[in-house]
């Protein structure tokens, strides 16, 4: 076996988490089967002449609307495939070692895929298993509610089969759902050399040779003409510039966010260059007296106390947390017609 | 048969090396993959009619990577572009489709996939039904486990039948020089390792591999302009079936790949390559059956997908592969087929002929 070059992980970047809860709306159809599930029920819906359990909003053979002949399955069910999880990770719902399965509840026609907590040994298709349903205020409505285990008694459920009337408001008519995924990227080239030259106090870019733009940050490419900017294209850019652009941002709350103020984000042209560095702050003046045109010089974190640690790859111009910001220098403002087609 | 302007013809492909991890950003790796086969097909980026990629920002963990990405086509003056967050070969689908309106006569497609970023145990548990799988984090290994485990107790394969597609596959990849892994396999000794999803064995699930590929499109008299030895598409269908794998007619039999062989014309003539986008490798074994092929079409000369897996990639590669063998390697007519979803959910089958 040949694994051909692999990436240093020294340039590994500290891993990353990306969460997002939202809340889904669930529907008629998972409306009621979530409902039911709360109360320890299982439900399939019949359509096209068989039991669809759990129950789909359609008949995945003609499309149709699968309606509302709402049908009691379960609690017990047949094995029909089976696989075993020696080593479950965060997101699947036990911790302890499980099999995935297509279980055949009794009244339906369909498996669905779920969890059986049993020994790998016992495993096989033609199993019979249990619904077992979580308690108290353990009880969300959600598929994790339950699991099945090996049946104690393996003849066919009571009651499977036979009508469900659904409340005419079910319960659960939402969702949580979350996505939990931890990522570690790593520090392209050019990314690197970025993050150097801040820690040092300064600025680099690299010059196009075909069309003469210069890109300040951790860019390694000419977007216009599609080629790539090597290091030899790379010189030390100039520490001062003209506001081209700005916004003020008042801020709302959100995970992450550590402003509580109005703040400026700006994009600052750098003297004797094309080069535009973008998203950058302004410090020493209100949000509400910073303009167009306006000089400013930029202002360090002390050496030593600089942090490039959350800069990614892509951020293009980000400086991060190795500068303070840009400090207005008092020469009087910059003409329009000097940065008018360099606002990004 | 006499090509016409509807005809539509690969004439360039290209594809960066395929790494276990890369250094590179999914942009970086555009760049060179995209341009190097426009160049290969003596153009340059304003001679394209359109450009589409395949890409999934899940993947790499950077949202609007796809957008970023744009980078890669030096975009100005504007272009036509657009993106599918499926594998590359779904663009190329769509570039063919675009170039059968007629207005314009070149087009590229690329596919790009930075997976080495996140952990494919628990990243794919967010492509399945997020009411009744993504909560039970239904993760992509186990579900490919219980259709292996479908397709040995309906009797139609056993282990060793799939060991035996391993062994192959890694022993063609010797020969390819992209590939990540190979070598010469043991069948014995492939079968005594211990599972990590029963009946799935570590060697059954495909490497974690970052890559790029592209292709340059032509139609009719303009694929001869451009290249010595065009490799016509002259078949392509894709089919789908239910999201749900519990919900489709029959695991261990592709319907949709069956119906999409049928769409592409298949059947119509000898088919001398085919390569087959199985992740997972017993899945080799039911696309195989569901093509229709017979003994004389040799399988996956490249080692297909176990031997590197750039997510987004790996389908585009199958064709670029076939293509080789066109272009390349003096064959007549070859076969690519790519997946995508859970199971073998959705499959393309696109047929590829040279003149004679
Ligand atoms: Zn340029």
């Amino acid at each position: 076996m040949t694994d051909t070059s692999i990436a240093d992980p020294s340039n590994d970047m500290e891993p990353f988490n990306l969460q997002f809860p939202f809340t889904r709306t669930l529907g008629n159809t998972l409306s009621t089967f979530f409902s039911a599930v709360a109360q320890g029920q299982l439900i399939g819906v019949k359509v096209g002449g068989r039991v669809i359990a759990p129950p789909l909003e359609y008949d995945p053979e003609t499309g149709a609307d699968a309606g509302s002949e709402w049908v009691k399955v379960g609690p017990r069910g047949t094995v029909s495939a089976w696989t075993y999880v020696p080593e479950p990770t965060h997101l699947h719902p036990v911790q302890g070692p499980f099999a995935f399965a297509f279980v055949t509840l009794d009244g339906a026609d369909t498996p669905m895929i779920h969890v059986v907590e049993a020994p790998e040994d016992q495993l096989r298709s033609g199993l019979r298993v249990e619904a077992r349903f979580k308690e108290g205020d353990e009880v969300n409505g959600r598929i994790d509610d339950f699991v099945f285990v090996p049946a104690t008694d393996p003849s066919p459920s009571e009651g499977a089969g036979e009508p469900y009337q659904a409340p005419a408001e079910p319960e659960i008519q939402t969702m949580d759902a979350y996505c939990d995924l931890t990522y570690v990227d790593n520090a392209a080239p050019v990314t690197r050399v970025w993050t150097q030259a801040l820690l040092e106090g300064k600025l680099v870019g690299r010059t196009c040779p075909q069309c003469g733009r210069t890109f300040v940050g951790a860019v390694s490419l000419c977007c216009v003409d599609a080629i790539e900017l090597d290091e030899s294209t790379q010189s030390e850019m100039p520490q001062t510039g003209v506001v081209t652009n700005f916004t003020v941002i008042t801020p709302v709350p959100y995970p992450g966010q550590k402003e509580t103020e109005p703040f400026v984000r700006c994009s600052v042209m750098l003297d004797g260059t094309d080069a535009v560095l973008g998203q950058q702050t302004i410090v020493g003046i209100p949000a509400s007296e910073v303009r167009v045109g306006m000089h400013v010089a930029l202002e360090w974190e002390p050496e030593g106390q600089r942090d490039v640690s959350e800069i990614g790859n892509g951020g293009h111009g980000s400086t991060g947390g190795a500068v303070v910001g840009w400090k207005p220098t008092g020469e009087p403002d910059e003409p329009a017609e000097n940065y008018v087609d360099r606002m990004m | 048969m006499p090509r016409t302007e509807n005809d539509i013809a690969i004439v360039s492909y290209a594809q960066s090396p395929l790494l276990r991890r890369s250094e590179n950003t999914e942009t970086e790796m555009m760049l060179s993959t995209v341009q190097g086969a426009i160049k290969a097909a003596g153009l340059g980026k304003g001679d394209i009619g359109f450009t589409v990629s395949g890409s999934c920002d899940y993947l790499s963990g950077r949202g609007f990577s796809f957008v970023a990405n744009v980078d890669a086509y030096g975009a100005y003056p504007p272009i036509n572009e657009s993106h599918v967050e499926m594998d590359g070969s779904f663009a190329m689908y769509e570039a063919f489709v675009r170039l059968l309106q007629g207005d314009i006569d070149t087009a590229v497609a690329a596919g790009v996939g930075k997976t080495s970023n996140s952990d494919p145990a628990t990243l794919y548990t967010i492509e399945m039904d997020p009411y009744y799988l993504t909560p039970l984090g239904a993760d992509v290994a186990s579900l490919s486990a219980l259709q292996y485990r479908a397709l040995l107790d309906s009797g139609k394969v056993t282990e060793r039948d799939v060991a035996e597609v391993v062994a192959r596959n890694r022993r063609a990849a010797k020969d390819n020089l992209n590939a990540q892994v190979s070598g010469d396999f043991d069948v014995d000794e492939l079968l005594a390792a211990p599972y990590v999803r029963n009946p799935l064995r570590r060697h059954d699930l495909p490497p974690v591999t970052d890559g790029c590929a592209a292709v340059v499109l032509a139609r009719g008299q303009k694929a001869y302009e451009l290249c010595e030895r065009p490799v016509w598409i002259t078949g392509i269908d894709h089919r789908i079936e239910p999201h749900l794998p519990t919900m489709r007619q029959d695991l261990t039999s592709s319907v949709s790949t069956r119906l999409a062989a049928e769409g592409a014309g298949v059947a119509s003539g000898p088919v001398e390559v085919a390569e087959i986008h199985a992740p997972f490798s017993f899945q080799e074994l039911i696309v195989r059956e569901a093509l229709g092929l017979g003994d004389d079409t040799e399988i996956n000369p490249s080692g297909g997908a176990l031997a590197a897996n750039p997510v987004m990639v790996t389908g585009l590669l199958r064709v670029i592969e076939a293509a080789k063998q066109i272009a390349e390697n003096g064959r007549s007519r070859t076969l690519a087929h790519t997946t995508s979803g859970p199971c073998l959910q959705q499959n393309l089958v696109c047929i590829l002929e040279g003149d004679q």
